[in-house]
């Protein structure tokens, strides 16, 4: 229980920062100077990839937290098809892969 | 003794069905298939059967039993072993919710482990003999039980559940008074009835789906007892007897009014035609050939039983995260013991095949 409370605060912490620092950057960035049409475009792009990377690997985990419960239960009963289990283990990778691609598609356009 | 040991030694926390349904699902794979029990059916010899079931999961079971004798007794007893340990092993894994749910609905183990020690007490059996009807699949363990089949008289019995602090200690109480005043235990089991479908039916609250499935099944074994207590009294004078007395509260189709028109009712026929409209109906429909060619009560018992058999297996077929798996693999491995309980007994006394593969439960 303590673990899941500590394992929540963590989590949440992690993504209020992820999201408040970039936004207090941006705040002191414009409300000091000018800010460049240019640098706005890199800013969003930045943010954009970094958003793209960051929840398909919050997805992939959360399938192979999941499937590693499961795949856990499996093996327990039936070790012989710990060939399968394996597989399904790896497959949500696929999804941070997109991610990735994804990412430097949106930074490289 | 302190008192009863508890069943549950560890669960995975909180509501992940994952782990406990996958591990269930292993399990379930390893239950015995029809072409399997039609080959212990055929099995020349006693011999033959244990050598078949050696090779199963039961192996383990049956060389620690096999050691007082290969005999019928022993391989039922290894068998009744198999069941313990598999509930008790279900039970250590299942998450909180399941295990919760599953403790409640096991609990009935408790009460038929009871009564059949309260029954022998009653008829003055050796504790050997009623050792022989236990199984402890609920939360009393074989020790537990053991100390109180060693117990001298009824009375005893319900003393040392005061003793240990037993849920069920009190209306175990207030049952003894009613037995003692009139000799019937009926009415110490009444107590335990009653208070099983109280307790197990207020314990299960909630509105998700889970809970609601527990429900169910529930309901139907109550329903079950009240229709099983209804065609009981159609052999007894209901004149003289309080029929309201028998009802347990709790039942999923059969309410306490239509309980009390089906008890008054003068013939079994009548209280069919009346149960076409419930969910009961078809399925004691059926059985009534049977009952017209045996002439006894306990086809509709069995075909009750039946029923909720496959009711219970059916909601393993729901969703797949729920606890609809771990109760059908729970009732499967049961019908299965059942089955295989049946098929020893049959191959003991020399059964005729066709008879032994009539008595068997769904397979």
């Amino acid at each position: 229980m303590i673990k899941n409370r500590l394992a929540k605060w963590v989590f949440g912490s992690t993504v209020v920062a992820a999201w408040l620092v970039p936004a207090i950057a941006f705040a002191q960035e414009s409300g000091a100077a000018e800010v460049s049409a240019d640098w706005q475009t890199s800013a969003a792009k930045a943010g954009a990839a970094g958003m793209a990377m960051g929840l398909s690997a919050l997805g992939a985990g959360y399938a192979q937290a999941k499937i590693g419960s499961a795949g856990a239960g499996t093996l327990a009963e039936r070790p012989e098809v710990s060939i399968w289990i394996i597989t399904l283990q790896a497959l949500p990778e696929i999804i941070v892969l997109l991610g990735f691609v994804s990412a430097i598609m949106i930074n490289g356009s | 003794m302190t008192g009863p040991a508890t069943t549950r030694n560890k669960a995975t926390g909180g509501k992940d069905y994952g782990y406990g349904n996958a591990r269930i699902r292993g399990m379930k794979s390893r239950l015995l298939d029809e072409a399997f029990m039609e080959g212990l059916i055929a099995a020349p010899d006693m011999n033959s059967l244990i050598q078949n079931l050696a090779d199963t999961e039961y192996g383990p079971d049956l060389d620690e039993a096999l050691i007082h004798g290969r005999t019928a007794a022993s391989i039922d007893e290894a068998l009744k072993n198999n069941l313990v340990r598999t509930y008790r092993k279900v039970q250590g894994f299942l998450n909180d919710e399941a295990g919760y749910i599953v403790s409640m609905l096991l609990g009935r183990w408790d009460i038929f482990n009871i009564k059949t020690v309260l029954r022998g007490k009653h008829m003055h059996l050796l504790a050997e003999e009623i050792a022989e009807g236990l199984l402890p699949a609920g939360a009393l363990s074989r020790v537990d039980l053991d100390a109180l089949t060693m117990l001298p008289d009824v009375k005893a019995v319900v003393d040392t559940a005061a003793t240990w602090g037993l849920a069920y200690a009190p209306a175990m109480r207030g049952g003894y008074v009613a037995y003692m005043q009139s000799g019937e235990l009926a009415d110490l089991e009444l107590a335990l009835d009653r208070y099983y479908a109280q307790t197990a039916f207020a314990a299960l609250t909630g509105r998700s789906a889970n809970v609601r499935i527990a429900r169910d099944i529930l309901g139907m074994q109550i329903d079950t007892m009240n229709l099983v207590m209804v065609f009981r009294l159609q052999k007894a004078d209901v004149e003289s007897i309080k029929v309201d007395e028998f009802y347990l509260d709790g039942g999923r189709s059969i309410s306490s009014d239509l309980y009390r028109e089906l008890a008054h009712m003068s013939d079994v026929d009548e209280v069919l035609d009346r149960l076409k409209g419930t969910p009961y109906g078809l399925t004691l429909d059926q059985a009534v050939l049977k009952y017209l060619e045996e002439n006894t009560i306990s086809v509709f018992e069995r075909a009750l039983e039946d029923y909720h058999m496959r009711k219970a297996l059916a909601v393993g077929r729901g969703d797949p995260l729920g606890i609809g798996v771990s109760i059908a693999y729970l009732w499967a491995k049961q019908n299965e013991i059942t089955n295989l309980r049946i098929i020893v007994k049959g191959k003991s006394v020399g059964m005729p095949i066709d008879r032994v593969r009539g008595e068997l439960i769904l397979v």
